[in-house]
């Protein structure tokens, strides 16, 4: 038999995210109707029995609200249907787990994002809390996009999160990390 | 009236004295779903004038239904201020600080509505 060499690469893949314990990873095109089917293999992914139902709940939570946003604002799109491309991926880590997500954004929403996640970085529970109520009562702001109820619902799920851009020859890639322990 | 739950959407009965919202909350197009619930909550308070009892029971609602949920106490507090009389019962489950959080923070723009934190 012949070395192939592609295999070696699908043994790579298998063993990465084996060895990064990522139980779960969609890469593609995503809709509404696809979340829906992701649900359930996800929910059931992440509760096993020896994870407390609440730490589930809120790893829940981040993925949906994730999911959600890559679906409304990510900015590559599929010529076809028009359905937004992203990545989100939940692994398990020593004390929980880790969630993690990427989509282009485009251009000009940059600036914005940064801002409104810098500044829930900076705020404690209580704070996101109060913050949650503002936004609840006063509805969106005029230009949402990260900015809404969904970013703040995330910060108060999570132990601690993380993002970051990069520009790449796919556009500017917004990347998410966030922890729940 | 009633609406059956989904995977994602609660189990919404409603009747001319009481009304149930049992589940997960987090369709896919939240106006599309929450309408005609509003609607259907409107003709059930309408059907008599003796007390309402609503049940709130959820596991888990998104963003998207938070705001929906906001509408919803927002429309039986105004009914209550219009003189029907209101209980609101928000049940959660002891482990859920998620749920006692959200259910603590509607009570705060509820004055009219008999509101109860019930853990189950």
């Amino acid at each position: 038999m012949t070395k192939n060499t592609r295999s070696d690469e699908t043994v790579a893949l298998h063993s990465y995210m084996q060895d990064r314990q990522t139980l779960f990873c969609y890469s593609g095109p995503m809709n509404e109707e696809l979340l829906t089917t992701m649900s359930n293999p996800v929910k059931h992914q992440i509760s096993d029995k020896e994870t407390q139902e609440a730490l589930s709940r809120r790893v829940f939570g981040v993925f949906i609200e994730q999911a959600q946003n890559i679906i409304r604002y990510s900015h590559h799109k599929t010529k076809s249907s028009g359905d937004s491309i992203g990545t989100i991926a939940i692994s398990v880590i020593e004390d929980g787990f880790l969630i993690e997500a990427v989509n282009v954004i485009a251009p000009e929403k940059r600036v914005m994002l940064e801002t409104t996640l810098s500044e829930l970085s900076t705020k404690d529970q209580e704070e996101l809390r109060t913050l949650y109520k503002q936004r609840l009562r006063d509805g969106p702001p005029d230009d949402s996009v990260g900015a809404g109820l969904g970013f703040i619902d995330m910060a108060r799920r999570v132990s601690r999160f993380e993002f970051d851009f990069k520009n790449t020859e796919e556009g500017d890639l917004f990347i998410y990390r966030g922890w729940v322990t | 009236m009633i609406f059956e739950a989904t995977q994602r959407t609660p189990l919404v009965e409603i009747e001319s004295d009481r009304c149930l919202v049992r589940g997960e909350c987090y369709p896919e197009n939240i106006s599309e779903w929450a309408d005609p619930v509003m609607q259907a909550l409107d003709e059930g308070l309408n059907q008599s004038e003796g007390a309402f009892t609503v049940d709130v029971e959820l596991y888990y609602f998104n963003s998207s239904s938070a705001k929906f949920l906001f509408d919803f106490f927002d429309f039986l507090e105004s009914a209550s201020e219009g003189g029907r009389k209101i209980t609101i019962n928000w049940r959660y489950r002891s482990d859920d600080d998620t749920m006692q959080e959200a259910g603590e923070d509607f009570e705060e723009d509820l004055s009219h509505c008999c509101y109860n934190l019930v853990v189950i």
